[in-house]
């Protein structure tokens, strides 16, 4: 399994998969943060949005559809919402919107982006996430049969390669290169052929064994780990990133708490998550992102992929972020 | 204009107006062929004897039966202004003028509509003129006629340029036209306009450009070699291929290894996560050429000389990229296997025209 949406958009981008052996199957992961963030987020953004509340957040999460609509239909709509490409633009911002949040969403590669400009003045909705205890989680689940994993390169550039240790398989942290996707798996192969399940390094250029520090340390300083809620995975033990007290007057959803659920109350939006379809729902009605995160079903097995569900009117997560393994299977089929 | 900031009575049709008219037409060049600058329309003669009197390179001499007159409208909305290898001036006249070029046609005259915001500096609006008046100028193209407003702090961001441009033409070459059996060309490295304006905004150390420039007089030598031709502007190579795919109702194979790419755009694309693909150029153009023209078109376009000034001359480097077979959309064939190469969609760049 890979687990990096970089990976997988630079596995179909290359055509690899078109040249492995019929024995080796890559399947893709959850590694598209904009797929895993939960409705509850999307939701609680655009109602601040909706409520006269600037919000800066990254281009891929402006078209995820909320429950009543997107944050791109909110700022169309009047809303004031700004796509960054970096949180450098969200404080650029600040200086004439004073108000200004940052939608905070990604893994360790993203994340200390996000706590220095906490530690800078800027209210963030923060729904990052730890990814090492979501690939545990995906390691020990019985319904997923993965050989051995293909770590995500800029995470690993990040957390080093301790935070793997407690995933008893084979893996092997790659780079983005087809030689280095390929590399990866001979390496793999041969930890699995020898019975061995350790944790090796293909992308020496740019991850160290101990990872960035100082990332580390401005992430310990600004998040700590907190349950959180994946969608499609379910509730993870500590792999959410809460701001810490210290930096409570950055947190929006604490200072801004009141407002989105006064949103949550006046809107057709629940504070819940929805109920999960009921058993024997028509799977060709209804979206499969959670199964296509997890690798259980490829994209093309949700009867929705390529017609009720493309890039232009998408109906899951999966299919709006460029990193989604619906997009990208889409694109480039 | 007295040094300063552009005013709102600047667009008031008033004195203050007419003296940012004047100013303005100082800096740009007057035209020959065409009268009434400064009224409501301007005017000239019906095109076939624009081509008897004309001097400009490619104009052949003799009016033919049939011919056309060729319209063409483009708004320039570009965040900077300003960036390596132009500014928004150079953008909307150069922009005019391809579009007419990409489809054989040659410029005769360009309108140029100004809307501006309140506040904006008067030494930029200069900057810009003068863009223009070298493109101008150096083509031979000059900007006959044009409208200025002035809107109120906030109303536009920064300027806002329109141009329109009319050109003359025997047999258009649209986009339509591809053939089963015709090959690809580019006319040099793609991506360079969308990332220089990219390496502006993050201020990124490079010394990439825009590749901004006027094409006529590359097409002119060439034009009638063409079976379809598209200016790859938003959306890069993969908008325009597959649009002249789908209109054409052919598949365009394309060989990754042939595509001129400069290190620089390769680095910072997949730094942004961008496709080189969908990035767009200013001043290239992709075509149709029948097999037994390759060798020819090539060869007439590598000897061609720069069509810009120094420093930012460019020696053409034209390049065959690909092949039209029977079938539908566009294949790219990679190092390892082949894949579609979509028409992009929703992808976020920022503004680059």
């Amino acid at each position: 399994m890979e687990v990096c949406g970089t990976h997988t958009e630079a596995i179909s981008r290359s055509g690899l998969r078109a040249v492995l052996p019929k024995k080796i199957e890559l399947i893709t992961g959850p590694g598209c943060p904009v797929c895993v963030t939960p409705q509850r987020d999307i939701d609680a953004v655009i109602g601040l949005a909706r409520s006269g509340i600037p919000v800066a957040c990254y281009g891929d999460v402006l078209r995820v559809p909320g429950t009543e609509m997107s944050l791109e239909q909110a700022k169309a709509s009047g809303a004031k919402v700004r796509a960054v490409y970096s949180v450098e633009e969200a404080m650029v911002w600040q200086k004439s919107e004073p108000k200004v949040i940052f939608f905070g969403i990604g893994f360790e590669t993203t994340a200390p982006m996000t706590a220095s400009i906490i530690k800078r003045g800027l209210v963030v909705y923060c729904a990052h996430k730890y990814f090492p205890p979501a690939m545990l989680a995906l390691s020990c689940d019985p319904q997923i049969k993965i050989d051995g994993f293909i770590n995500p390169g800029h995470v690993s550039a990040i957390v080093g390669l301790k935070s793997y240790r407690a995933i008893k398989k084979p893996q092997v942290v790659a780079g983005f290169k087809p030689g280095d996707v390929l590399l990866a798996i001979i390496m793999l192969l041969r930890q699995i052929v020898a019975g061995e399940a350790i944790v090796e390094n293909e992308y020496r250029r740019l991850v160290r064994p101990s990872g960035n520090r100082q990332a580390q340390k401005l992430l310990a300083d600004v998040f700590t780990p907190a349950d959180s809620e994946w969608r499609g995975l379910g509730t993870i033990p500590k792999s959410g990133m809460a701001i810490k007290r210290k930096y409570v007057k950055m947190d929006a959803e604490v200072i801004y708490g009141k407002v989105i659920n006064r949103y949550f109350a006046k809107s057709k939006v629940k504070s819940h998550q929805p109920k999960a379809d009921p058993p024997g729902a028509e799977k060709s009605k209804v979206c499969r992102c959670g199964e296509v995160i997890k690798g259980l079903i490829p994209p093309e097995k949700c009867r929705l992929f390529g017609r009720a569900c493309t890039p232009e009117k998408p109906i899951g997560a999966c299919m709006v972020s460029r990193e989604g393994a619906c997009r990208i299977k889409y694109e480039y089929k | 204009m007295k040094d300063g900031l552009i005013k709102l009575s600047h667009g008031g049709g008033g004195v203050e107006m007419q003296e940012l008219l004047y100013d303005v037409f100082k800096i740009l060049p007057k035209s020959n062929d065409w009268r009434g600058r400064d009224q409501d329309a301007a005017y000239r003669q019906w095109p076939g004897s624009a081509l008897r009197s004309s001097s400009i390179a490619g104009g052949k001499g003799g009016a033919k039966e049939g011919q056309k007159l060729v319209f063409t409208t483009d708004s320039y909305i570009v965040d900077p202004l300003f960036f390596p290898g132009g500014d928004i001036g150079k953008l909307a006249i150069c922009g005019t003028i391809n579009d007419l070029a990409v489809m054989g046609a040659r410029p005769l005259g360009i309108s140029l509509s100004l809307v501006i915001e309140e506040g904006f500096a008067i030494d930029d609006l200069k900057k810009i003129l003068r863009s223009i008046a070298a493109v101008s100028r150096r083509e031979k193209v000059a900007i006959v006629t044009g409208d200025t407003k002035v809107v109120e702090k906030g109303g536009v961001r920064g300027i806002v340029i329109n141009t329109s441009g009319v050109g003359a033409v025997n047999h258009p070459v649209d986009n339509s036209g591809l053939r089963i059996g015709d090959l690809i060309i580019v006319s040099g490295g793609i991506g360079e306009h969308a990332l220089a304006i990219l390496a502006k905004r993050f201020n990124y150390q490079t010394k990439l450009k825009s590749d901004c420039q006027p094409l006529w007089r590359l097409i002119a030598p060439i034009k009638d070699y063409l079976t379809a031709c598209k200016d790859p502007t938003r959306g890069g190579i993969s908008s325009a291929l597959n649009e002249m795919a789908q209109k054409s109702k052919v598949k365009i194979v394309l060989f990754e290894k042939q595509i001129p790419v400069k290190k620089e755009v390769r680095a910072m694309s997949e730094i942004l996560g961008f496709s080189v693909y969908d990035l767009a150029c200013e001043g290239r153009f992709v075509a149709g050429v029948p097999k037994n023209k390759i060798a020819k078109v090539l060869k007439i376009l590598k000897k061609l000389p720069p069509v810009a000034d120094p420093p930012w001359a460019d020696k053409q480097k034209p390049a065959f990229i690909g092949r039209v077979d029977k079938g539908r959309g566009v294949i790219l064939e990679t190092e390892l296997g082949k894949r579609i190469l979509p028409m992009p969609e929703g992808k976020l760049v920022p503004r680059i025209c």
